[in-house]
């Protein structure tokens, strides 16, 4: 965590002397690393809410068993004071700005600017942040209906690899 | 803060492992044992002979060209439509022709629906049968009295469900008896069988009960006692009223509207 | 990165086939060979992932095309192993290992033979009629291969890769309107398949570029291929096939210009305007330009086209700035 804390400014500042498409990537990782910083320190914040919550009945507790046993009369339950509960509500939001900072850019939602995705970007346009592709990408779904798998012709394609192979080492022959 | 003095009950420790571990592992066994007994018993989904399937797939065919008729020319879809018309009202596509305007078959005497539902009742048994064991069997053994606590405070309202067998009014319902137990490992060891067995197990029941809720579209519209030839009249005369239009139509102009250079 | 072999990999470049072939030992290795249906080591090795039987059909093929028979062997005894040697599916792809292995003309007829021996016990083993078709096909016998594929179309005309494989043996023996009507019942089937639209745009064109064809039935044929390019472009954007199809058919159509509009009855299509064409050509234009210009720079987010169709595309333009020089 240290360690990619430190690196961040490094990528950042490479990306500014690099071309565009790095940019973007550098620009991309260092977006997660953002996020992830936003979401652990709303994290830090929340348990700190909690911790003082529970700190705060257990006194209340306390000084209610002690009052009790010195004037025999039940003081009634006190609340949270305020602060603790704008702790609580800030980190919340601080957590949830973090998450949504780190998703993935949404998928298109209409039929022809996805198809068109798919097209124009190939496997690239459904990667992840780690840069693996998506489980569920497939390409154009309806590709199958043109390349038939079920009917292949088996001999053919063999036939084909084989001179494409030949024609490959000719050339790392010249 | 006024605090309900902590309700202990001595227990002896050696409850927790002679009841809740021996229903627990019980219970993952049962599923276990269910999976593959359904997996033994269920027959292999039985053949359709070719003219079956040409029935069924002929009627799709027709659904499919009324579904998305705007895809083709008008040519093109009137001389689809006329001869699935014509083939659907003469009964072309028919299983047995011969059979037609016959009422269709009381679906209790059909050997194929027989089978369909024999198989259901094989699932329903394996469900019911090892339940209802097990069940009596940790009621003969187990029952009345508190074998845990469970470690978050729970409402009242549980009460009923956590400590059936142990009639005790003023118990915290954080105390669980053994009954209860048992029906929290029903319902909770779903993602148990998942693990063990591949998501789509036979034990999981809750998949089952949804399965039966749900519309089983196929198998309703081919499904036993349904007149295969009135469908191909209704299909037939859902095609004969069709107004056409073309997704062509129009389209460049779509386009050069739409896509600005 | 995982491997990439649920899809199919018989449509992927030669290179990538090796590639993909190559990963077989690996993926043979990772993966329990016994793999039995008895309870015990089902719950001891997990559950199974349907996608695992995927990956090894997708390996058996693409070993079969770079040569690799022995891993293709061994992804079949794991099928074999798991679903039986009478599956359907397994069936089939032990019958295409048969046929990529065959020598000679004999070999093959003895697969064949096999073929009708399980289509005479099971006629509605449709993966063995599949393969039945291709091998006909793949021995030169179109005319049988055709024949076979209509009589599963009978029983079967849901069917739409069947459809398509239809279309194209018809149009590989220049019958066009068969080869239309063929793919049409394919995009009955796949209303919004975008590849297919273009492609019944294409099998318009060639037919109506075929030699000695009416000058009616030309513009006919033209003038669904414009709308058919249209609509492929309309499903997806900056679809380059489309595209291209788009500036092909309108150019022609701008050359032929002169000749006078015929006036079709309303059930047909009619030819666009000269001024539409002239816009459709515009846009097809700019549109390819920029696809070819972001290629060739290799931009971020352009970079799923294949390189021969970028080619194909520049080419065109390339030709149409030469005719406008001239």
């Amino acid at each position: 965590m240290v360690i990619c804390i430190l690196a961040s400014p490094i990528i950042v500042i490479r990306s500014f002397g690099a071309s565009r498409p790095q940019a973007q990537e550098a620009s991309n990782t260092a977006m997660t690393l953002l996020s992830k910083t936003i979401t652990a320190f709303g994290s830090l914040l929340l348990a700190h809410a909690c911790y003082s919550a529970r700190e705060h009945t257990a006194l209340q507790s306390i000084r209610a068993a002690t009052a009790a046993t010195l004037t025999s009369s039940s003081t009634a339950a006190t609340s949270l004071p305020v602060d603790i509960i704008i702790e609580t509500i800030i980190s919340t939001f601080i957590i949830l700005l973090g998450l949504v900072l780190g998703t993935r850019p949404l998928r298109p939602l209409e039929w022809r600017v996805w198809a068109g995705k798919i097209e124009r970007e190939g496997e690239e346009g459904f990667t992840d942040n780690a840069g693996a592709v998506d489980k569920d990408y497939m390409g154009n779904p309806f590709s199958v209906l043109e390349s038939r798998p079920n009917f292949v012709d088996i001999r053919k394609q063999r036939k084909e690899f084989a001179e494409w192979v030949q024609k490959g080492d000719g050339k790392q022959g010249q | 803060m006024a605090q309900v003095p902590v309700q202990s009950i001595h227990r002896d420790p050696q409850l927790f492992y002679w009841i809740l571990f021996p229903i627990t592992i019980v219970m993952i066994l049962t599923g276990v044992l269910r999976h593959y007994a359904t997996v033994l018993m269920a027959s292999a989904p039985k053949k359709q002979d070719q003219k079956a399937t040409r029935e069924q797939r002929s009627l799709l065919h027709g659904i499919n060209v009324r579904g998305n008729h705007h895809v083709l020319s008008k040519p093109s879809f009137t001389a689809r439509r006329d001869a699935l018309i014509t083939a659907y009202e003469s009964g072309a596509y028919l299983k047995n022709p011969d059979s037609r305007g016959q009422p269709p078959p009381n679906p209790m005497s059909d050997p194929n629906a027989m089978e369909g539902m024999m198989g259901m009742m094989k699932n329903q048994m394996a469900m019911v049968i090892p339940n209802t064991l097990i069940m009596s069997w940790i009621n003969a053994f187990f029952s009345g009295y508190v074998i845990m606590k469970l470690p978050f405070p729970l409402t009242i309202k549980f009460k009923s469900m956590l400590q059936a067998g142990v009639a005790t009014r003023d118990m915290d319902p954080r105390w669980m008896s053994s009954i209860s137990w048992y029906f929290l490992c029903i319902f909770g060891l779903q993602p148990v069988f998942n693990f063990l067995l591949g998501s789509d197990n036979a034990a999981s029941q809750m998949a089952q009960q949804m399965n039966q809720m749900g519309p089983q579209g196929g198998a309703q519209m081919f499904g036993p006692g349904v007149d295969p030839n009135k469908q191909f009249l209704a299909e037939a005369e859902n095609l004969a009223v069709i107004e056409h239009h073309s997704v062509l139509d129009g389209v460049e102009q779509r386009l050069l509207a739409g896509i600005k250079v | 990165m995982a491997p990439p072999i649920l899809h199919s990999p018989v449509q992927l470049s030669p290179a990538a086939a090796l590639a993909l072939s190559q990963q077989a030992p690996a993926f043979l290795r990772s993966s329990s060979s016994t793999v039995s249906s008895s309870p015990l080591s089902t719950l001891l090795s997990g559950p199974e992932k349907s996608e695992q039987w995927l990956q090894y059909e997708n390996l058996i093929v693409s070993c079969l095309r770079t040569g690799d028979d022995q891993a293709a062997h061994q992804c079949l005894r794991r099928l074999v192993a798991r679903f039986g040697d009478d599956n359907e599916r397994v069936q089939a792809l032990r019958g295409l290992v048969k046929e990529a292995e065959a020598q000679g003309n004999g070999a093959l007829e003895e697969v064949l033979k096999e073929y009708n021996q399980i289509l005479d016990e099971n006629d509605t083993n449709i993966p063995i009629a599949k393969r039945r078709i291709a091998l006909l096909r793949s021995m030169g016998r179109l005319s049988d291969a055709a024949s076979a594929l209509v009589q599963l179309l009978d029983f079967s005309p849901t069917d739409a890769e069947a459809w398509s494989e239809l279309s194209d043996i018809y149009l590989s023996q220049g019958l066009y309107p068969q080869a239309i009507y063929a793919i049409e019942e394919v995009l009955v089937l796949a209303p919004n398949a975008w590849n297919i639209h273009a492609r019944l745009g294409e099998l318009q064109y060639m037919a109506a570029t075929a030699p000695g064809v009416a000058n009616g039935l030309y513009q006919k044929y033209m003038a669904e291929a414009v709308k058919r390019f249209a609509r492929s472009v309309e499903l997806c954007d900056d679809y380059l096939r489309g595209y291209y199809g788009l500036k092909l058919v309108s150019k022609r159509l701008l050359n032929d210009g002169a000749k006078a509009t015929r006036q079709t009855d309303d059930s047909e299509f009619a030819l666009p305007g000269t001024s539409t064409l002239e816009r459709l050509n515009e846009l097809a234009t700019a549109r390819l330009s920029e696809i070819v210009r972001h290629s060739a720079a290799s931009d971020r987010g352009w970079r799923g086209y294949s390189e021969a169709e970028v080619a194909a595309a520049r080419a065109l333009l390339a030709d149409d700035a030469s005719a406008i020089e001239r």
